[in-house]
C-alpha cells in the first residue's frame, strides 16, 4: 500500500501507472451565493484510502457533496478516467461512487435487510444476496438485527451499516462523510479498524472526510488538509501525522 | 434593468408628496365606487349581463378583511388555515344575532365578535406546538367542515335562526347631515363621466344606506389594514416573520414558538370575524349555507391569488373572489364555448384553474406581478437604520427600532 | 342486542370505504408528508369514470372497477408529472395550494360533466342478507367490503414489501437523500404513490357508492375527505395498517358512539371531527403512527 514518499510531489503516484481513480482539478462549488470550495486538485489511487481533514467549516463535507453531485460546483472531476462533473446525485451511483452522508442515511423505518437491499438497488445481477451473506459474516452483529428496523441500531451499528450498505453498490469508489461523528471513542477506533480491514481485502479505494484527524491517519495512505476551502497541505500519512504544524492546528497538540 | 423612472429616498418630501398622491387616488377610487353604477348598473359583454353594484363591492370588503386575517395566519408565520370560513361564519352570526335580538348598533358588536373570535382561535391554535402547518390545516379543515352542522342544531336555533338563517333588519343609516345626495347630483353634473352617476335625482333611501355602509365598512377595513400593518412592523410581528422564516432558530433566539403561532391565529381569527360581521351588516341575512366548507377555500383562492403575505394581495383576493363566481355563473354565452360549460360550477373551474396557474406563473400572486412591473418605473430606496454606535452613544434609555423595510 | 350487531355491521362496512380513501391519503403522506386536499375529488372522479365504463359502455361491474381504477392512476401519474413533480417536496405551500386547485377543478369538471343530480351506482356485491339472526343481519355488502379490504391491504402488503418498485417507495418514504444515493429516483417512485393512492381512492369510493342506499353524485367526497382524514389520522398519517383500523374505527364510532349518545345522525361529521382533534391534540401521531423528530 505504500507509494511515492516524495513530501513535494502535488499528488500521489500510482506505482503502476493506472489512471486514479478519482481525479479532481479546479473543484469550486458551494451553496448559492455562498461559495465554499475555492479550486481544489487532488486525487485518490486505486486501492488507497486518503483522507480530507479540516477544521470545522472548511469545506470537507462539501467536498465529498460536490463529487457526488449534491451540490452545484465547476472543475473537472474524472473517476477512472469518466468524467462524472455533470453528474447529478440520483445517477452517482451508477457510475460506481458510493456516498454515505453525514450522519450515516440510515433508513429508519426500514429493516437492515431492506437497508442493503437499497443499497444494492441499481444491480439486477444475481449475486445481491450472496453479498448480502457476505457482510452478515463480517458484520454479526447486522444479521442478528436483520429484521429489525434499522433505526433501533445503535450509532456505531448503523454507521457498519451504511458502509455495508454503501459496498453493495460494488462502487469504484466509497466516499465517507465524518464516520466518526456522534460516536463513542471505543467504537468509533474498532469503526476505523474496520474500515482499514475492509480496504486491505478487499482493495476498495475509499476517500474519507474527518475530523479525528489522528484515527483518520492511522488508516490513511495519503491525507489532504482542507483550510477555508482550499488545500492548506498534504502528503503521505505518515508525514501529516509528524508534521508540527498539522499537529498543533489539528491534533491539538 | 433600466433605470426605473422615479426613483424615491423614503423619508424624503418627494417620497411623501408621492404616498399623497397615492391615498388621494385611492380615496378618489372609493368615491367613485361609491356613486357610480349605485345598484342599477351593469356591463353587458356578449350578450351577458354583468352586475356591478355596490353590494357586491361591500361583500367584497369583507372578503378582504377575512384574507387580511389569512395574511397575518399564512403569510406571516407559514401556518395555513383551511378553516377562516368557521370565524367569519362566527362572527357573522353573533353580530347578527346581537343586534337582530338585542338591538345592538352594528359597531358595537365588534366588541363581542372581536375577543370571541379571537378566544376561539386562540384555543385552536395552543395546541399548535404539537406539530407544524400540517395540525393547523387539519384542525381547521374540520372546523370549516362543522360549521354548517353547528349552526343546524337544535339547542342553537333559537339564536341562529336554523336553516331559514337569521335575518337583521337593521341597517347602517347615515346621519342627517351629510349631503349624500348632493354628491351625487354634483358627480352626475361631471361632463362625460356624470350619466354613470345616478339619475340626478338623488339617492333613495335604501340607496343611501348602501353607500353609508360601504363608506363605514371601508374605514372599518381601512382600521384593520392599518393594524395589520403596524403589527407586522412592530417586534411582535417581526418575531412572527422569525417563525415563518425559520422555526428552529427562531426557537433557539428564545421566541416562544406556540405562544407566537398561536396568537397570530388568535389575530387571524379575529379578523376573519371581522369580515363575517361585515358581511352581515351589508347582506342583512346569515344563513348556515353560506359559510360552507368551500367559503373556506375560497378565502384560501383569494389569499393566494392576490399574493401570500402581502397587504394589498388581501384586497385584490377580496375582489376576485366575490366577483369571478358570480360573473362566471352570469355569463350564459361565450362565442365558441359549448353553453354548458358556461353552466353552474364554471367559477370554481376557473378558480381552481387560476390556483394552479399562478402557482406556476405568478407564485407571489397578482401583487408579484404588480410589483414587477411597478419596479419598472418607480424605486423607492429604504430609509438605512442608524449606525448602531450612534444609537448607543446617544445613550437613550430606549432602544431606537430600525426602520422596517416595506413589506 | 341485534341493533347493535346491525349497527356494528354498518360501521364496518362504512369504515371499509373511509379505510381505502384513508389508505390513499396514507400513501401520499408517508412518501411525501403532503396531504393531499383533492383526495376525495381524483377518488370521486375515479368513481364516475367506473360508472360511465359499467352503464354506459356495458362493461361488466367488476371488469369496470379495474379499469376504472387503472384510468384513474393513470390521470394520477399524470396530475403528479405535470403539476407536482416541478417543486421542491420539501416546501410545501405551493404543493398544498395546487391539491386546492385540484380540489375545485376536478369538483367543477365532475359537476360541469355529469351535473349535480345523484346517479345510481352499479351494485358490486350481491344484494340482500349472507346472514339472519331475528332482527340482525349481515348483508352480502358489508361481507364484500370488508373482503376489499383485506385484498387491498394484502396486495399493497405484497407490492410494499416484496417489490422492487415497493422497497423504492418505502425507501423515498424514509430517508429521500440516501435513497437518491442509492441511485433511486425519487420523481418515477413519488408518481408510482400517487398513481396507487388514486386506484385506492376510486375502489373506496366505489365501494362506497355500491350500496344500496347511496348515490354517487359530485359532492359525494367532499365531507368523505373528512373522515378520511381524521380516519388517517387516527391511525397514524404514515401508516396503512394504522389507516384502516382508524377507517374502521371512524365508522364504527358514527355508527354505535353517535347514536348511543343521542346525536342526530346529521353530525356524524361533527363526530369525526371531536374525533380528529382529539387526536391531534393528545397523540399526534395516531395509534399506530411514528412520532416525529424534528432534528435541530
Amino acid at each position: 500500500m505504500s507509494n511515492s514518499t516524495n513530501k513535494s510531489a502535488p499528488k500521489g503516484n500510482a506505482s503502476n501507472g493506472s489512471v486514479p481513480v478519482l481525479d479532481v482539478e479546479d473543484l469550486r462549488g458551494g451553496y448559492g451565493a455562498i461559495q465554499v470550495l475555492h479550486g481544489l486538485d487532488f486525487q485518490v489511487d486505486e486501492g488507497e484510502i486518503v483522507v480530507i481533514l479540516g477544521a470545522n467549516g472548511a469545506g470537507k463535507t462539501t467536498t465529498l457533496r460536490a463529487i457526488s453531485g449534491m451540490i452545484e460546483r465547476t472543475g473537472s472531476i474524472t473517476l477512472r478516467g469518466d468524467n462524472i462533473g455533470t453528474t447529478k446525485a440520483p445517477d452517482i451511483v451508477r457510475k460506481g461512487v458510493a456516498h454515505v452522508p453525514q450522519g450515516r442515511g440510515t433508513l429508519p423505518e426500514l429493516s437492515v435487510e431492506d437497508n442493503l437491499l437499497v443499497g444494492a438497488y441499481i444491480r439486477s445481477d444475481n449475486e445481491v444476496d450472496s453479498d448480502i451473506e457476505q457482510w452478515y459474516d463480517v458484520y454479526p452483529v447486522l444479521r442478528e438485527r436483520k429484521n429489525q428496523r434499522a433505526g433501533s441500531l445503535s450509532g456505531g451499528e448503523q454507521q457498519m451499516l451504511a458502509v455495508a450498505r454503501a459496498l453493495m453498490s460494488r462502487p469504484s469508489l466509497l466516499l465517507l462523510d465524518e464516520p466518526s461523528l456522534g460516536l463513542a471513542p471505543i467504537i468509533v477506533s474498532e469503526l476505523f479498524e474496520r474500515f482499514a480491514e475492509i480496504n486491505r481485502e478487499n482493495g476498495t479505494t475509499m476517500l474519507v472526510v474527518e475530523q479525528n484527524a489522528q484515527l483518520a491517519l492511522g488508516i490513511a495512505d495519503r491525507g489532504y488538509v482542507l483550510e477555508s476551502g482550499t488545500i492548506f497541505a498534504q502528503g503521505p500519512a505518515d508525514e501529516l501525522i509528524n508534521d508540527d504544524a498539522i499537529r498543533k492546528a489539528y491534533l491539538g497538540v | 434593468m433600466t433605470t426605473p423612472r422615479f426613483i424615491f429616498d423614503e423619508g424624503s418630501s418627494r417620497y411623501r408628496m408621492y404616498r399623497i398622491a397615492g391615498f388621494t387616488l385611492l380615496a378618489l377610487l372609493i368615491v367613485v365606487v361609491a356613486f357610480a353604477y349605485n345598484d342599477t348598473g351593469s356591463i353587458t359583454l356578449f350578450d351577458n349581463d354583468y352586475k356591478l353594484s355596490i353590494t357586491r363591492v361591500t361583500k367584497s370588503i369583507s372578503f378582504m378583511v377575512a384574507i387580511l386575517g389569512l395574511q397575518v395566519v399564512a403569510g406571516y408565520t407559514g401556518q395555513l388555515s383551511l378553516g377562516q370560513g368557521f370565524f367569519f361564519g362566527m362572527g357573522a352570526y353573533v353580530a347578527a344575532w346581537l343586534v337582530a335580538d338585542h338591538s345592538w348598533p352594528w359597531f358595537l358588536t365588534l366588541a363581542v365578535v372581536v375577543p370571541a373570535c379571537f378566544l376561539v382561535g386562540l384555543l385552536f391554535g395552543l395546541p399548535a406546538l404539537r406539530i407544524k402547518g400540517l395540525y393547523l390545516a387539519l384542525v381547521t379543515l374540520g372546523l370549516a367542515a362543522i360549521f354548517p352542522s353547528l349552526i343546524l342544531l337544535d339547542i342553537l336555533e333559537p339564536y341562529t335562526g336554523g336553516a331559514a338563517g337569521k335575518s337583521v333588519d337593521s341597517d347602517l343609516v347615515p346621519p342627517g347631515w351629510l349631503p349624500l345626495d348632493g354628491m351625487v347630483d354634483t358627480l352626475h353634473k361631471l361632463p362625460l363621466v356624470g350619466r354613470y352617476f345616478g339619475d340626478g335625482e338623488g339617492l333613495s333611501h335604501k340607496e343611501e344606506q348602501r353607500v353609508w355602509t360601504f363608506f363605514m365598512m371601508v374605514l372599518l377595513a381601512l382600521a384593520c389594514f392599518k393594524m395589520v400593518n403596524n403589527l407586522i412592523n412592530s417586534r411582535p410581528g417581526r418575531a412572527m416573520r422569525a417563525v415563518r422564516d425559520n422555526e428552529t432558530s427562531a426557537a433557539v433566539n428564545g421566541m416562544s414558538l406556540s405562544y407566537h403561532k398561536a396568537m397570530s391565529f388568535g389575530v387571524a381569527s379575529a379578523l376573519g370575524g371581522v369580515g363575517g360581521m361585515i358581511y352581515v351588516a351589508e347582506l342583512g341575512i346569515a344563513s348556515p349555507g353560506d359559510f360552507t366548507q368551500l367559503l373556506s377555500i375560497l378565502f384560501i383562492v383569494g389569499l393566494v391569488v392576490g399574493g401570500v403575505g402581502t397587504l394589498s394581495g388581501a384586497v385584490i383576493g377580496g375582489l376576485d373572489i366575490a366577483f369571478i363566481p358570480d360573473w362566471a355563473s352570469s355569463t350564459q354565452s361565450l362565442p365558441g364555448v359549448p353553453e354548458r360549460w358556461l353552466q353552474g360550477p364554471t367559477g370554481g373551474l376557473i378558480l381552481g384553474i387560476g390556483l394552479i396557474v399562478l402557482t406556476f406563473v405568478l407564485p407571489g400572486g397578482i401583487i408579484a406581478g404588480v410589483r414587477k412591473i411597478r419596479a419598472k418605473f418607480v424605486r423607492i430606496i429604504p430609509q438605512r437604520p442608524e449606525p448602531y454606535v450612534e444609537a448607543i452613544q446617544a445613550a437613550a434609555t430606549t432602544n431606537k427600532d430600525e426602520k422596517a423595510t416595506t413589506v | 342486542m341485534e341493533l347493535l350487531i346491525n349497527r356494528i355491521f354498518d360501521g364496518l362496512s362504512n369504515g371499509a370505504t373511509y379505510a381505502l380513501l384513508a389508505m390513499a391519503l396514507v400513501m401520499i403522506f408517508k412518501a411525501t408528508t403532503l396531504i393531499n386536499f383533492a383526495q376525495g375529488e381524483f377518488a370521486m372522479f375515479g368513481g364516475f369514470i367506473v360508472m360511465v365504463l359499467v352503464l354506459e359502455q356495458g362493461l361488466p361491474v367488476w371488469v369496470g372497477v379495474i379499469v376504472g381504477m387503472l384510468l384513474s392512476a393513470v390521470l394520477a401519474a399524470g396530475i403528479e408529472r405535470t403539476l407536482i413533480r416541478p417543486f421542491d417536496p420539501s416546501d410545501h405551500l405551493p404543493l398544498v395550494i395546487i391539491t386546492l386547485g385540484l380540489f375545485l377543478g376536478i369538483n367543477a369538471i365532475a359537476g360541469i360533466v355529469w351535473r349535480f343530480d345523484p346517479r345510481a351506482f352499479p351494485e358490486m356485491f350481491p344484494s340482500g342478507n349472507a346472514f339472519t339472526w331475528g332482527n340482525a343481519s349481515l348483508s352480502w355488502y358489508t361481507i364484500g367490503t370488508l373482503v376489499t379490504i383485506a385484498v387491498v391491504a394484502g396486495l399493497l402488503t405484497l407490492l410494499l414489501n416484496k417489490t422492487k418498485t415497493g422497497l423504492a417507495f418505502r425507501a423515498v418514504s424514509s430517508n429521500l437523500e440516501s435513497s437518491e444515493l442509492a441511485g433511486i429516483k425519487v420523481g418515477p417512485t413519488l408518481q408510482f404513490g400517487w398513481a396507487i393512492a388514486a386506484a385506492v381512492g376510486t375502489l373506496g369510493v366505489a365501494v362506497f357508492v355500491a350500496s344500496p342506499v347511496r348515490q354517487l353524485e359530485p359532492q359525494v367526497m367532499v365531507t368523505g375527505l373528512i373522515f378520511a382524514v381524521s380516519a388517517a389520522a387516527l391511525g397514524g398519517l404514515d401508516s396503512l395498517g394504522g389507516a384502516i383500523a382508524g377507517g374502521l374505527a371512524i365508522g364504527l364510532v358514527q355508527s354505535i358512539v353517535v347514536p348511543y349518545l343521542g346525536i342526530p345522525s346529521e353530525l356524524s361529521l361533527f363526530a369525526a371531527v371531536v374525533v380528529l382533534m382529539l387526536v391531534l391534540l393528545f397523540k399526534p401521531a395516531g395509534l399506530f403512527g411514528t412520532a416525529a423528530v424534528e432534528r435541530v
